[in-house]
């Protein structure tokens, strides 16, 4: 008896560090509202316009070739960024499944069609966790076109969040395609 | 484009309110003649017949592709883009695999080694459960090899935007495998022997889990769990010498729960392509049991991997320990297999993913394990202390092909330095959806 006492010690004490370890108040695995987001790929920006995507079938084609492989999507929104009243880029926010469950993203071109650093907004399922690390999606940065996002030989996989890490990169991928096909200015690069 | 879109729009807008509003006013110009009328409706009429050319040409020089959304919704506070996630989700994965011992064709064996079904269910925003149903060796029955396993059942909480909490059957956050265990993860038609020997792969318990990541790429993991019950010893099977912990672990199947467990993990990916890592696992396993006591079990273990270009390194070393092991043994003396006081792994592996033109991934490797399930055992006195094993050391070498991303072929040939009998060529497929 007081050796089943001696060990509940233990665990008892690391539930109770587990439990007050978490900032009080914040909002469930939300790390960005969107309107942040769009601020802190943009922060000279001062109005985002939201578009409305109407591809031609001819683009869908084009599109799903220069994306390739894809895991299932989910809703897609997209703002044109305006420096008094220029675009200077635009954000997608995008969802795509992780394991289980939809990560949502944010992902900057700028006017130039180079991506900016990838923003995570929501992770829902604790498995693949890491994908959150700044350093990873700092990866993105700078790449202006789908072959240069291969998995795993320019964006590194992320061990034990191989599949999260993957579909982001996929998805990325894909919305770089939509840009270069739907949104690109004519006569940009 | 779009500005181009934008402004032509407005261009051909104004005009046609234009247009309206000469055409409201018309009648009330009474002094205007019909002739008159009639020339600035022929006027109109070529303006807008030019709008339009001028529109039609714009869209097909630039197709119509993005448009303002309706104003209600650019008006709209940015929401948060969210819930639509399906609530409920089906995954699996599974390996079919056939091994041909060099030597004795007679012990080559085909097997569908693992198929497994799970499903989560989304309840709310912070909670979910999640699960796995396994079926090992295709058939389950009274005189067939096969097993039906519950892998996983858990709720999974959000707590605060860092941590989350597990509640269930879990699996433990250790090594490299165990929580990645498809067969897509791994080099190799089987895991690999630390993995499994060493750390009982795939190892869950029952009790609570917490999880944080950070943004700077540290994930540490902290919980409570049943343990392991070290009365299930069999000294006259050689279960315990193929791997000290699986024939001893509980999988929550009617778990002797007297003793709980401890487990912390640490894990390092802030650098891209790197991760390291470790863990400690904790607990008695006497279980309360008659015969047993103090049987701490501790395993501890760290791991490494690291991605540069194409090139896949990895490496493990896992160490473990049975506490006060000479009481439990010295009845069992006699009997083939002891408990032992130590036993550990490592194992180092190389691979290479080459993309091919298709698609697909040729991923040549090679990996070199050291295990020893019995490296040490508790002295009993002269004559009855038995010898610890020596170690065996695999080498593996093979080739993964991924024709599909989720769909792996593979083949390898494995030797064994010390149980020679078990050298041989295997031939799998795995799948992960």
């Amino acid at each position: 008896m007081s050796r089943f006492e001696g060990d509940f010690l233990w665990p008892a004490s690391v539930v109770a560090i587990a439990i007050v370890a978490p900032a009080p108040g914040a909002v469930a695995a939300t790390y960005l509202t969107v309107e942040a987001a769009q601020r802190a790929l943009f922060p000279d920006a001062d109005a985002f316009t939201e578009l409305a995507l109407a591809p031609t079938a001819d683009q869908l084609l084009s599109i799903t070739d220069a994306s390739g492989a894809q895991a299932p999507h989910g809703e897609l929104r997209v703002w044109a960024a305006r420096r008094a009243g220029t675009v200077v880029g635009h954000v997608f926010v995008d969802n795509v499944i992780g394991r289980a469950d939809y990560i949502t993203y944010a992902v900057g071109i700028d006017a130039r069609g180079a991506l900016l650093p990838v923003e995570i907004l929501e992770y829902r399922e604790s498995h693949g966790g890491e994908i959150r690390n700044k350093r990873w999606l700092a990866q993105f940065a700078g790449r202006t076109t789908p072959a240069e996002l291969e998995f795993r030989a320019d964006i590194k996989s992320i061990a034990g969040a191989t599949l999260s890490s993957e579909h982001v990169t996929q998805g990325v991928r894909r919305l770089l395609a939509m840009w270069q096909i739907l949104i690109r200015p004519a006569g940009g690069r | 484009m779009t500005n181009a879109i934008v402004r032509s729009k407005r261009t051909s807008g104004t005009a046609l309110a234009g247009a309206l509003i000469l055409v409201a006013v018309a009648p009330a110009a009474r002094a205007a003649t019909e002739q008159e009328l009639e020339a600035k409706l022929d006027a109109l009429a070529t303006q807008v017949a030019q709008l339009q050319s001028e529109l039609a040409a714009l869209k097909a020089e630039r197709a119509p592709s993005a448009t303002p959304a309706p104003a209600a919704s650019t008006a709209a506070a940015p929401r948060q883009v969210a819930d639509e996630a399906p609530k409920l989700d089906w995954f699996g994965y599974g390996e079919l695999n056939y091994s041909r011992p060099s030597d004795d064709g007679s012990r080559a064996v085909a097997d569908v080694g693992r198929f497994v079904l799970g499903a989560a269910y989304r309840f709310d925003t912070r909670t979910r459960f999640v699960s796995e149903l396994e079926i090992e060796h295709a058939v389950s029955s009274a005189e067939d090899p096969g097993e039906v396993e519950v892998e996983q059942a858990y709720i999974e909480r959000a707590h605060g935007d860092r941590v989350f909490g597990r509640y269930g059957l879990f699996l433990m956050p250790v090594g490299m495998l165990n929580e990645n265990h498809e067969p897509t993860r791994y080099y190799g038609v089987f895991r690999n022997a630390v993995e499994t020997a060493i750390i009982p792969t795939t190892w869950r318990e029952g009790g609570v889990a917490f999880q944080g990541n950070l943004d700077n790429g540290l994930r540490w993991d902290a919980g409570v769990s049943t343990g392991f019950n070290l009365s299930k010893w069999d000294a006259t099977s050689g279960e315990g010498r193929e791997s000290p912990l699986g024939s001893i672990h509980q999988e929550l199947a009617l778990a002797s729960a007297g003793d709980l467990s401890v487990f912390a993990a640490l894990n390092y990916s802030g650098v891209p392509g790197l991760r390291v890592g470790g863990s400690v696992f904790h607990g008695n396993s006497a279980q309360g049991q008659p015969g047993l006591r103090d049987n701490d079990v501790t395993l501890w273990e760290g791991h490494v991997r690291w991605n540069p270009g194409k090139w896949e390194l990895s490496a493990l070393s896992a160490h473990g320990r049975i506490a006060n092991t000479a009481a439990v043994n010295l009845p069992l003396v006699g009997n083939p297999t002891l408990i032992p006081a130590e036993f550990f792994g490592q194992y180092v592996e190389g691979a290479y993913r080459a993309s091919l033109k298709n698609g697909w991934t040729l991923a040549p490797f090679a990996r070199y394990e050291v295990v020893n399930t019995a490296s040490e055992y508790a002295n009993l006195g002269f004559g009855l202390t038995p010898d610890a094993l020596r170690d065996e050391k695999i080498g593996t070498a093979g080739v993964n092909l991924t024709i599909a991303s989720g769909v792996v072929f593979k083949f390898d040939y494995r030797d064994f330095k010390r149980d020679a009998g078990l050298r041989g060529f295997d031939v799998g497929v795995g799948y992960q959806f």
